[in-house]
């Protein structure tokens, strides 16, 4: 859109029909109230629920808090509610928790509120997102020492025990502990002020919060599902910061593009001929023209990935040499497949995910015709969420037709374990790689602490990558957020899952 | 109008209601339970089972079409997956936004149509019936999402007279209005028009004239009160669709309505609310066939509701 312009007293006549309607418009936002838009209202506000990022983006950091933050640089811990842990032995840890702390609604932060916290997250009856997915399989006993001091017990060696409570919003004892809450109470910077179901979600200032005060004293959430209406948003004033702005409409100096810890890639069902040969899956890798892709469907920031986390995540290897677009190579690689007798004419499927990111059609619709070109025999299916999760998840029909998924993996938890385990060892529910080595690799790592667990790691994403080809990596995407230039804020590479409104100020 | 009347058109009503209720029990359920979209990916097996369980997905279909065959009859909707609260309460908030957006819209298009329709009538073949016509064919094809950014950007971004979308007071229902305005506008302009012009030639118009009736009265008496009969019917089966919400037109100014509600909960598959939105619905559609068939026999004595 460049410029519509009318006719002057056409503006003046609509001007004075507004103002003879009594319309008051929207002004410029005073200095300590903050307008952010995003494209869903959460699903929940309960603190167990932080796992879902459209829950955390409210809560976490602004309303609850966890015993220790992730830093968005290096993925080091960072103390928060604990100021000191450490490994007491192999299944032991100790955390010390921070003195002055007091929930919203007055109750003192101890040692029992996060044992009573922790307790609520794993009950199954509950069914607590954090609980079925970063904490799932880990059985944790606590001990409250004494009032600022917690012992958690673990049931297997869990190196990473910190980074994964990174995760575990502190809710009030005072929360209820055989449902979920609508009014979450934390020890947070803002407590929630209103939560007005379909319009907004409306945050103030906590005067007693024990760290710094923060500049913004009234923040309101609001939801749009159309990336030109958030954009236009921040453009007249009604919110100061819109996310997830669709490449085609974040073309200001106010749109700022970050990466947002995902990464798209093709998962490839290697258990059905011809996607079993490998050959036919280094053809697949060598089809694709990413650079041809970057700039276009992609955003001109999304740097090509050669694994599917990222440089910040501890275990990613800096060494496995990125794919080259070959399309001769691709087309010789399937010849000699024909010519062994692998069936590389059989159709193969690619399943798509309507909107999983901006242009998800569009890139696979690209990636069909360079698969074709290179003599590949592919059909594209795009699938609305529910039909697709079918695609990812097991169990899958023995008879299945060959098929390659579009998917993006995010990892803001800072750890490959995060990452690798569900997805690509024989057990996994989304994995469609079942191989002894790389489970035992995968194993090994996991338990392993210090440079002993980067090594084993970065051997996983290498086997994974270069030995097995079970993926066709495509890209660490980006995500573009709309700020008003009378603000201060940059998003970081944790933005999808925390708008850190105590660090934001107008200019 | 009888009270017989009132009761036999609740019992088919009532008949109706419980096909469609039966359909959409079944039909939701084809589309794909909905544990994998609550629970996390990294979910276990043993964690999805257990949510079946609860929610009672593990049973035959024929156990949960009872169970809820029981819950309809005392009309509890249970409680929505997504927003988890009670279902009806999620959509009675919604339902009535969207029918006061409807009403509103579909009020003003049916008044504004009347006019222009009947001018254009008047004027047949000439350049104002030609420009009336360009304007309502524009306005019954423009798609509403982009007539809906298009409003957004020209009244919000550009001369900054309007909001650009969200519920908070009387100038945020301008848009949404002037969007849903469009269609049927368009629409009951091409309607009125010809068949006022078929009234306008008819006999008792002639008539009329004959007996010496002046040109005013006869274009908005005796022709136009005929003419109205089409354009009724359609608003009617038009405001059938605006009860089923606004959909684009929530969807992009954020409207808090139940189209909204409606294609979130399939997509989300929340059974809870496609059900409760689904019963809601058809009761405003049974009750706007009734005010319809009423408002039709007031205009035309020759119509009798029995």
């Amino acid at each position: 859109m460049t410029t519509i312009s009318i006719g002057r007293s056409a503006k003046i006549g609509l001007l004075a029909l507004s103002l003879a309607a009594g319309v008051a418009m929207p002004g410029h936002a005073a200095s300590d109230k903050l307008s952010v838009v995003v494209t869903d209202e959460p699903k929940s506000l309960d603190p167990c629920d932080t796992d879902l990022s459209g829950n955390a983006r409210v809560l976490r950091n602004n309303i609850t808090e966890t015993l220790v933050n992730l830093s968005p640089a290096d993925g080091s811990v960072q103390p928060s509610l604990a100021t000191a842990w450490e490994q007491v032995d192999d299944l032991t840890w100790k955390f010390t928790l921070r003195e002055g702390v007091t929930f919203h609604d007055g109750k003192p932060f101890d040692a029992a509120a996060v044992a009573a916290a922790l307790k609520r997250a794993q009950d199954p009856a509950l069914a607590c997102e954090v609980g079925l997915a970063t904490l799932k399989g880990l059985v944790l006993t606590t001990e409250a020492v004494d009032a600022k001091t917690l012992v958690i017990r673990t049931d297997i060696v869990e190196p990473i025990l910190p980074n994964k409570l990174a995760t575990l919003d502190i809710g009030s004892p005072a929360t209820p502990a055989d449902t979920k809450s609508r009014e979450p109470i934390g020890t947070g910077p803002y407590k929630l002020a209103a939560w007005t179901p379909g319009q907004s979600i409306t945050l103030t200032a906590f005067d007693k919060y024990w760290g710094d005060k923060p500049a913004i004293q009234n923040a309101t959430v609001l939801w749009r599902a159309e990336s030109a209406v958030r954009a236009a948003m921040v453009d007249t004033g009604e919110a100061q910061i819109a996310y997830e702005i669709a490449p085609q409409d974040g073309t200001t100096a106010n749109d700022h593009a970050f990466p947002n810890a995902e990464t798209s890639l093709l998962r490839i069902d290697q258990e059905v001929a011809p996607l079993n040969d490998k050959r036919v899956r280094e053809a697949l890798n060598l089809a694709i023209d990413r650079d041809g892709l970057i700039g276009t469907i992609f955003h001109a920031q999304a740097q090509k990935a050669m694994q599917v986390v990222l440089p910040s995540v501890f275990g990613y290897n800096p060494d496995i040499p990125v794919w080259t677009y070959d399309p001769e190579k691709a087309r010789s690689l399937l010849d000699a497949a024909r010519a062994d007798g692998v069936p590389v004419d059989t159709e193969i499927v690619i399943y798509g995910r309507i909107g999983i990111y901006p242009n998800s059609s569009e890139s696979l619709e690209a990636i069909q015709a360079m698969l074709a070109d290179a003599g590949f025999n592919v059909r594209l299916e795009m699938l609305e969420t529910s039909p697709w999760l079918k695609k990812l998840l097991k169990p899958w029909d023995a008879g299945r037709q060959p098929s390659i998924l579009q998917t993006q993996i995010d990892n803001t938890e800072g750890d490959a374990v995060f990452t690798l385990p569900n997805r690509f060892t024989s057990d996994g529910n989304t994995s469609s790689i079942a191989d002894p080595k790389l489970d035992t690799l995968i194993a090994d790592a996991s338990k392993a602490t210090g440079d002993e667990r980067k090594r084993l790691f970065q051997e996983a994403f290498k086997y994974l990558a270069v030995d097995a080809i079970n993926i066709v990596p495509l890209f660490h995407m980006v995500t573009i957020a709309r700020v008003a230039p009378e603000v201060n804020y940059t998003p970081d590479v944790q933005a999808g899952n925390e708008i850190k409104l105590k660090t934001i100020s107008y200019r | 109008m009888s009270l017989a009347y009132f009761v036999r058109r609740t019992i088919f009503a009532a008949l109706a209601l419980a096909a469609l209720m039966t359909s959409a029990f079944i039909l939701v359920r084809l589309t794909g339970d909905p544990v994998n979209l609550y629970l996390p990916v990294d979910a276990s097996d043993a964690a999805r089972e257990a949510m079946r369980v609860r929610l009672g997905l593990d049973r035959s279909l024929l156990a949960q079409f009872l169970d809820w065959a029981g819950d309809m009859l005392r009309l509890d909707f249970g409680m929505s997956l997504w927003h988890n609260r009670p279902a009806m309460d999620v959509v009675l908030e919604a339902l009535p936004n969207t029918l006061a957006l409807g009403a509103i819209a579909l009020t003003l298009a049916f008044l504004a149509a009347i006019v222009a329709g009947s001018i254009a009538a008047v004027n047949a073949g000439g350049w104002i019936d030609r420009g009336i016509n360009v304007l309502s064919q524009a306005a019954a094809s423009v798609p509403d999402f982009w007539l809906g950014l298009m409003g957004v950007l020209l009244f919000a971004v550009t001369f900054r007279l309007l909001p650009t979308s969200g519920f908070d007071g009387p100038v945020y229902w301008v848009l949404p209005i002037a969007c849903l305005f469009a269609r049927p506008f368009g629409t009951l302009v091409q309607i009125v028009r010809g068949s006022m012009i078929e009234a306008l030639n008819a006999t008792f118009v002639r008539t009329a004239r004959a007996k010496g009736a002046r040109g005013k009265r006869v274009i908005f008496v005796h022709a136009l009160r005929n003419a109205l009969l089409p354009a009724i019917t359609v608003t009617g089966d038009l405001a059938a669709q605006f009860a089923g919400g606004g959909g684009v037109v929530e969807v992009v100014f954020g409207f808090p309505g139940i189209g909204k509600l409606l294609i979130d909960g399939i997509l989300k598959r929340d059974f809870a609310i496609v059900q409760a939105s689904i019963f809601a619905v058809a009761v405003v559609i049974f009750i706007t066939n009734i005010l319809v068939d009423m408002l039709y026999a007031s205009i035309d004595p020759r119509v009798r509701v029995e």
